[in-house]
């Protein structure tokens, strides 16, 4: 009963739009951990999230560009020996702090969903 | 494909945002693909990577719409806003469309009779001592104020429900539009 075409389409839609949102979520956080390690550039920052989470290499612009207008990273050119200077990307004091505090927010919720996964199974 | 197809289609699709913009947004996607055959990728290979040009631009051009309704508050930034992200398709047209017609419809009745209420309270001030009021005249001027007070709240209470309506389409919008979509469906 439950299974009817529309149904199952509907239920599919929903799942996929779970996933898009966590991983949508996630991956500025990915961002903010990879840059405080060390600086970066777009290119290192999207192969290696491309590789982890699967996610287009092409969402990591329209990102880097509306995490610099947030002013949580900031830009400088290094010059490089193939071609020209190349873009790197540093964190700025609000984006360490915006960092920490989402990645303690995140540990909570992990933490809080396995739990009721938990108790569920 | 090519790498040349790729950024063509990607400057078609950003055509419209001031220039220095553009060079700044193709500058990024040149310097992934100069790393990219560094790395030794194809052009192909990474255009595919990459995802749909048209996309794209479409995603850097609602980041700059809302981007611009966040620093200025005025219609042409709300309209920018909103169409940046109808354009990446988050919201059903369709289906907004008539409701949106209606809800503006009806701030913008209301700020005409704000306006309306507004310009007969300053009649009625003007004019009503003079004409031998019931009341007397300063009934008349009381009242004239009254109006004009009520009519500006009025038109206040408007905008604010009018920003609050813009940037409650534009949270909407962000959080459905399916930035990660391809990944996804390459993946299923």
């Amino acid at each position: 009963m439950i299974s009817n075409g529309p149904e199952t389409k509907k239920r599919d839609a929903v799942t996929e739009a779970i996933e898009v949102q966590l991983k949508k979520g996630v991956l500025a956080l990915c961002v903010l951990a990879l840059l405080s390690k060390a600086d970066s550039y777009a290119y290192e920052i999207a192969s290696k999230l491309a590789k982890d989470i699967d996610m287009g290499e092409g969402t990591i612009y329209p990102l880097m560009r509306r995490m610099q207008s947030d002013g949580q990273v900031e830009t400088y050119l290094v010059e490089s020996q193939s071609g020209p200077p190349r873009k790197y990307y540093r964190l700025t004091e609000a984006g360490r702090a915006s960092f920490t505090a989402q990645k303690a927010e995140w540990a909570a919720f992990v933490s809080a969903v396995e739990n009721i996964l938990g108790a569920a199974a | 494909m090519t790498r040349a197809e790729f950024l063509t289609r990607l400057k078609r699709g950003l055509a419209g945002l001031p220039a220095a913009q553009i060079a700044d947004i193709v500058a990024d996607y040149e310097a992934h693909f100069n790393d990219a055959q560094e790395a030794g990728r194809s052009e192909s290979e990474v255009a595919a990577a990459l995802g749909a040009p048209e996309r794209l631009a479409r995603e850097q051009r609602a980041e700059q719409g809302v981007k611009r309704w966040e620093e200025t508050k005025n219609p042409s930034a709300a309209a920018g806003a909103i169409f940046a992200i109808l354009g990446l398709g988050a919201i059903d047209i369709l289906f907004l469309l008539p409701l949106l017609m209606g809800v503006l419809g009806a701030l913008f009745a209301f700020f005409m009779a704000s306006i309306g209420i507004f310009v007969a309270g300053g009649v009625v001030t003007a004019v009503g001592p003079f004409a031998g009021p019931p009341g007397g005249p300063a009934v008349a001027f009381l009242l004239g104020i009254a109006l004009m007070a009520g009519a500006t709240a009025l038109a206040a209470v408007t905008t604010l429900v009018t920003i609050g309506l813009v940037n409650g389409l534009v949270w909407y919008g962000r959080l459905h539009y399916r930035l990660l979509k391809p990944a996804i469906e390459t993946q299923v």
